[in-house]
């Protein structure tokens, strides 16, 4: 085969094996090629393939795209690959790239596929091309891929001059959808921001007229739509989207008929879809069976939406499918209706009262709808104000707007009913309707329906007869009962008759001492009740007892025996009130084999005593039976018992009181308690029985019948204080007080004055007796002839105290003749010296510093012995008052003079073990350490002062002595006065021995102190 | 029974039967017994009633439309299709150099049409709420356009040819998207505003001009 060809390439057919090409030039050069082709070098790739049409879908952003596989070059059956490239921008960036597989039938298929954008078509330009391979299993060559085909563009609004805006325009997407929005913008503006509802979004450049943001899981968008806003430097772009929710199927279908003219399906929507406007929920009803389909009208307002359906003709079993959908999604929900058995009637209306009278009533109502088809059920519900709500069933055969009648009977006369009524299918019960509006009616009145319950009663002259009724039952007057008719019958013959009207429940009759039947009926504006019947005759009666009774629970308990002889039952009859006329009577009937009664009444009150007549009926009159009294509930006595005292003697009072009237009783009475008790008369006095007196003795009296009591054993001339109690189940009445004082027991006193003056006598005449025997020696010891002081029993009697006791000095008469003390002159040093031997007999005496008492003092003062040493103490201060005391003061100042000198100490020494203690010199040191005991006082041998007593007892700082103030430091000084005899302060101490150290150290300091307080 | 003028229960009484009425009358062919000074008052009046209701509202629908609508300082700028919206931007000098009977009458058409457009934003508002509100207060636009036919007729002018009622507004294309027809909501409100506001302004000082007189109500000729 030659092939001539101008060009730099050739097609040839396939070889089988190999072949051998010989490629010659012709022209002027002339040149020869030549050389072999095996089928297996030969490479296989495919014509390029070429793209029918790409068709955008701006809306779903959707590029649609369609090819020929051109199939009919190859042979049947073999497998091609085609792979499709989307490309975008100006820059050509290769969005996604896909393999999309088909088989070759050889025959030319045009082939179609679909790519979505996640980027709006109008955003910018989107680019596709398309190359194939084909798997020719036959040939034996390398198999290639073709050529890439042309690319075809969908141009973006960025490339169209003038255009721009927000892409997409008013998108609806779901909940949770990720959304791309761009702004196309002219090329010589800037873009400001671009927002997506309030929130500003990153750009992404698409070129230069586009930029895009990316929204990630849009939520629900407000009712009116998010908006999206480009703003530009001198402008506004914006897009409005919308995200929401696909329909929820419909929940809670459910269909029904009110009239059999129009079906009403009722659902729940469910969540509500966040759209608006065009783009809300909208529903359809479709029926199968009939192939009919209905839009419905909802409106977002109601929760349960309804839609309608016509009824069609001859048409009993609906198919209901009901459509849901917005832009988002759809849904549905299908039922099966049988619309004979769905039937809810609408609200009967006009419902009427026709027919009246005492006991029946009809009522009429009407149905809108046509219900020839179905039964009736229709429930009348019928309200009184004395007896419960009622409901009545009446079932109608069903008809054509219709008015439905019904008749109740068995209504009670003279009542004020309310009616109304509902309806529902009354073979395949489906709903109730609403219940109608109620209508009001009164039945009529009708004759009583029986004579009252009677009583008589003679009066206690037995010349008249009290009838008493009770009023009948509301339920037994049928109407507004008018009178009471009563009549006086003896046998056939009336011998009165009285007409008693309303509300008069009893009558007397004029019938002296004769019986008659008395008949009463009772009548009202229809008529007349039968009589009701009782004779008059009271049959006499023996040996009635009286009981008393408690109620038990709500009632008074009555019980009798049985009487076989009362053939017409028992009557208890008793009275409104305790007191006797005129009282309310009621009573009670019993059959005649009953043998108790509990009697209730609400009129019954606690502590009101009331009497109960039993009678029994036989058939010739009534007969007395029984008399109870009784109480509801005992309470306490309203009032204290009066009582007096009778009689008073020295030891006993006769008390005696009266009975309580039995309406302040309240109750049983069990007993008194009297109390008495020593007690003035004091009106802030508490009552005996809360006084807790010890002396208190209370006289419980359960002897009814007493009604006077002595108390005994009482107390002449005393004041006592009565209290009488009475008392029943219910407690303690309130007491009654009594002073009672009891008369002088004259002999008593008699005795009491009696005794003690025997007895004076007695021990007067005893001792006369024993002087006169005694005599003798009584005057020997008291009264002798000549009085020896020596023998005298008295006197030795001292004196051997004095000599028992040592410190006794006092008494030592032998040596001691009285002198006077003559004070001559003062000079500082004589005191002491004298005081050193002033005390010089006493040295021998060991008595203990700290042993010296009060009394010991007093007699070292009183009882002085005059010195022997006379002309030493012949320098007395000149300060001394008189001459004939035998005491003398001197200043403690000037007494302490000499204290500097210390070759004195020595003399000191020798008195040392002596009571005594010389007025020496005084340190602070000695002050410090006084009151110790008598070995540590052997260091301070240097004090100048000791006192004479324990020093503990006094404090030696008199603050307030102005020597003290006027001393120094140095000295510690004594303010007091003081006898040079006993060198104890003449003024009384103070009690400032809780600081004795302070004084000790510096006592002006101290006494700085301690003055303040003073001032 | 006669009301004497300046008795404020009188003014009170009738502005509310005014109210009420007013939006269910044919025509106000009432108002030429009232004076021209009465019923420039009561116009007066109900435009300033109409201003407060407007705050409100506007306030309550700018937040249904979402942001930026309800930013307070949004203002977009103005689209050429938003000049639908009869504009009160006129400049006051040329405003103020208006005959009385031009002013009225450029007022009259103005809120004749800002009614047509008030009805058709009412029926597409999404909630019922709304959709109330807006209701209650195109009824009380409507009152005003027929107040201000009165005056005019009160004042001898004669009633601008074009939509006195609420015929559709057929001239202007529906918004080809939702944010446009945002925006035509938004400058429907602001223009509102604006005439309210320059309404007010103009029947005040129509109001001096023409003092009221005493008037004498027949007020059971109007069933009251």
């Amino acid at each position: 085969m030659c092939f001539e060809t101008k060009e730099r390439r050739m097609k040839i057919p396939i070889p089988e094996s190999s072949i051998t090409v010989t490629i010659k030039s012709s022209g002027t050069a002339f040149a020869t090629k030549e050389f072999v082709i095996h089928q297996k070098d030969i490479s296989f790739a495919p014509d390029t393939p070429h793209i029918l049409s790409l068709m955008p879908n701006f809306r779903t952003s959707t590029l649609n795209l369609k090819w020929s596989d051109n199939g009919s070059d190859f042979p049947y059956g073999l497998d091609a690959l085609w792979q499709i490239q989307i490309l975008r921008k100006e820059a050509m960036e290769v969005v996604t790239q896909v393999t999309y597989y088909s088989k070759l039938t050889h025959e030319d298929v045009i082939l179609s596929w679909n790519w979505t954008s996640d980027m709006p078509l109008e955003c910018t330009s989107h680019y596709v091309k398309i190359r194939r391979y084909i798997n020719a299993t036959q040939f034996l060559g390398p198999k290639d891929w073709s050529d890439w085909s042309p690319e075809k563009v969908i141009p973006g609004k960025d490339t169209e001059p003038g255009e721009s805006g927000v892409f997409p325009l008013d998108p609806v997407v779901a909940v949770g959808s990720d959304l791309t929005f761009c702004c196309v913008h002219e090329e010589d503006q800037r873009i400001t921001n671009m927002t997506y509802g309030s929130k500003s979004y990153k750009m992404m450049r698409l070129s230069s007229r586009s930029h895009a943001i990316r929204v990630l899981n849009a939520s629900v968008s407000n009712s009116s739509g998010t908006n999206v806003v480009c703003r530009l430097e001198n402008g506004l772009e914006g897009s409005v989207a919308f995200v929401g929710y696909a329909p929820d199927s419909p929940q809670n279908l459910s269909c029904e008929t009110p009239n059999f003219l129009i079906i009403k399906c009722t659902w729940k929507p469910g969540r509500p879809s966040g759209l608006y406007g065009d783009r809300r929920t909208t529903y359809s009803l479709f029926e199968r069976t009939s192939g009919k389909n209905v839009s419905c009208e909802v409106s977002d307002v109601n929760k349960d939406h309804v839609c309608g359906f016509p009824v069609l003709p001859d048409q009993k079993t609906y198919d209901f499918i009901l459509g849901v959908s917005n832009p988002i999604g759809q849904a549905q929900s299908s039922l099966l209706v049988d619309i004979t058995q769905r039937v809810r009637p609408k609200t009967p209306e006009k419902l009427t009262v026709t027919g009246n009278n005492s006991t029946s009533i009809q009522l009429r109502w009407f149905i809108n709808g046509s219900f020839a088809e179905i039964r009736l059920l229709c429930q009348i519900e019928i309200t009184s104000s004395h007896s419960d709500r009622k409901l009545h069933n009446v079932s109608v055969p069903g008809r054509k707007f219709s008015t439905y009648t019904a008749e109740l009977n068995a209504l009670h006369p003279d009542t004020k009913y309310q009616f109304r009524v509902r309806c529902s299918a009354a073979d395949h019960f489906w709903r109730w309707s609403d219940w109608s509006r109620g209508v009001e009616q009164t039945t009529s009145e009708a004759p009583p329906a029986r004579g009252p319950d009677i009583w008589r009663e003679r009066s206690p002259s037995g010349e008249s007869l009290r009838v008493f009724w009770k009023p009948l039952s509301l339920s037994e007057t049928n109407g507004k009962i008018v009178s009471h008719e009563v009549s006086c019958h003896q046998l056939e013959t009336v011998l009165e008759r009285k007409t008693v009207p309303e509300p008069s429940n009893s009558t007397e009759i004029k019938l002296g001492k004769s019986d008659c039947e008395i008949r009463v009926v009772a009548r009202n504006g229809a008529g007349s009740s039968p009589p009701s019947r009782i004779t008059s005759v009271e049959l006499p009666s023996d040996n009635v007892t009286t009981d008393q009774a408690v109620a038990m629970g709500n009632g008074i308990n009555i019980s009798w025996d049985s009487y076989p002889n009362m053939t017409c039952g028992y009557i208890v009859k008793w009275c409104h009130s305790s007191g006797s006329e005129p009282c309310s009577v009621d009573w009670q009937k019993f059959p005649s084999n009953t043998t108790n009664a509990v009697i209730k009444s609400a009129l019954f009150k606690p502590g009101v005593r009331y009497n109960f007549f039993l009678y029994g009926c036989k058939s010739v009159g009534y007969q007395l039976l029984k008399n109870v009294t009784g109480y509801m509930k005992e309470l306490p006595p309203k009032t204290a018992p009066n009582f007096i005292v009778e009689e008073t003697s020295s030891d006993s009072i006769l008390v005696k009181w009266e009975d309580i009237p039995i309406d302040e009783c309240r109750g049983f009475l069990k007993g008194y308690l009297l109390s008495f008790a020593k007690g003035e008369k004091d009106v802030l006095k508490p009552r005996l029985s809360e006084s807790g007196n010890p002396e208190l003795k209370v006289n419980n009296i359960t002897d009814l019948t007493k009604k006077s009591m002595k108390i005994l054993d009482l107390q002449g001339k005393t004041s006592y204080q009565l209290e009488l109690q009475a008392y029943t189940a219910g407690g303690l009445s309130p007491p009654n007080s009594l002073y009672v004082v009891t008369k002088e027991d004259s002999v008593g006193l008699i005795i009491a004055i009696l005794i003690p003056v025997a007895v004076v006598v007695l021990l007067g005449v005893l001792a006369s007796i024993f002087c006169y025997r005694k005599r003798e020696w009584i005057k020997e010891t008291f009264y002798p002839e000549i009085p020896n002081p020596e023998n005298s029993k008295a006197l030795q009697f001292q004196r051997n105290i004095c000599e028992g006791n040592k410190t006794l000095k006092t008494l030592e008469m032998n040596p001691c003749t009285p002198n006077s003390v003559e004070v001559v002159e003062t000079q500082p040093t004589a005191p002491k010296i004298a005081d050193t031997e002033m005390m010089s007999p006493a040295a021998e005496t060991t008595v203990p510093e700290d042993g010296s008492d009060s009394e010991m003092e007093n007699h070292v003062v009183v009882s002085y012995c005059p010195p022997i040493i006379e002309e030493e103490i012949s320098n007395p201060p000149t300060d001394e008052p008189g001459g004939s005391s035998q005491v003398v003061y001197i200043d403690i100042q000037s007494m302490y003079q000499p204290q500097i000198k210390p070759e004195e100490e020595p003399e000191i020494d020798l008195v040392t073990a002596a009571g005594y203690k010389p007025q020496m010199q005084l340190s602070i040191s000695a002050l410090k350490i006084e009151g110790h005991s008598p070995v540590e006082e052997e260091l301070d041998k240097t004090a100048g002062y000791r006192p004479q007593t324990n020093t503990n007892a006094w404090n030696m700082g008199t603050p307030d002595s102005p020597g003290s103030v006027e001393s120094n430091n140095e000295n510690a000084s004594f303010g007091s006065p003081c006898s040079i005899n006993s060198r104890q302060f003449l003024l009384p101490p103070k009690d400032d021995e809780d600081s004795p150290k302070p004084i000790n150290t510096g006592w002006s300091f101290t006494h700085f102190f301690q003055n303040k307080p003073n001032d | 029974m006669e009301l004497r003028a300046g008795d404020s229960w009188g003014i009170f009484t009738f502005l509310c039967a005014a109210l009420c009425n007013l939006p269910a009358l044919p025509a106000l062919n009432c108002s030429e017994e009232l004076g021209a000074g009465q019923s420039i008052q009561q116009t007066y009046d109900l435009t300033r009633y109409l201003e407060h209701q407007l705050r409100t509202l506007a306030g309550t629908y700018l937040n249904y439309l979402g942001p930026p609508f309800n930013e307070p300082d949004f203002n977009p700028p103005r689209l050429a299709r938003a000049e639908r919206v009869p504009s009160a931007t006129v400049d006051l000098d040329l405003w103020r150099g208006l005959t009385d009977n031009a002013r009225l009458a450029a007022n009259y058409r103005a809120y004749s049409r800002l009614l047509c457009y008030l009805r058709v934003l009412d029926g597409q508002v999404g909630t019922a709420e709304l959709r109330h509100r807006l209701a209650h207060f195109c009824a009380s636009l409507q009152g005003l356009v027929l107040s201000i036919g009165g005056v005019m007729s009160s004042l001898g002018y004669p009633l601008p040819a074009g939509p006195a009622g609420p015929p559709a507004p057929s001239g202007a294309p529906p918004a080809p998207n939702d944010f446009l027809k945002k925006m035509d909501d938004f400058w429907l409100l602001k223009e509102l505003q604006t005439w309210l506001w320059r309404s007010a302004k103009d029947f005040n000082r129509l109001k001096k001009k023409v003092p009221p007189a005493v008037v004498t109500l027949r007020l059971e000729a109007r069933g009251f």
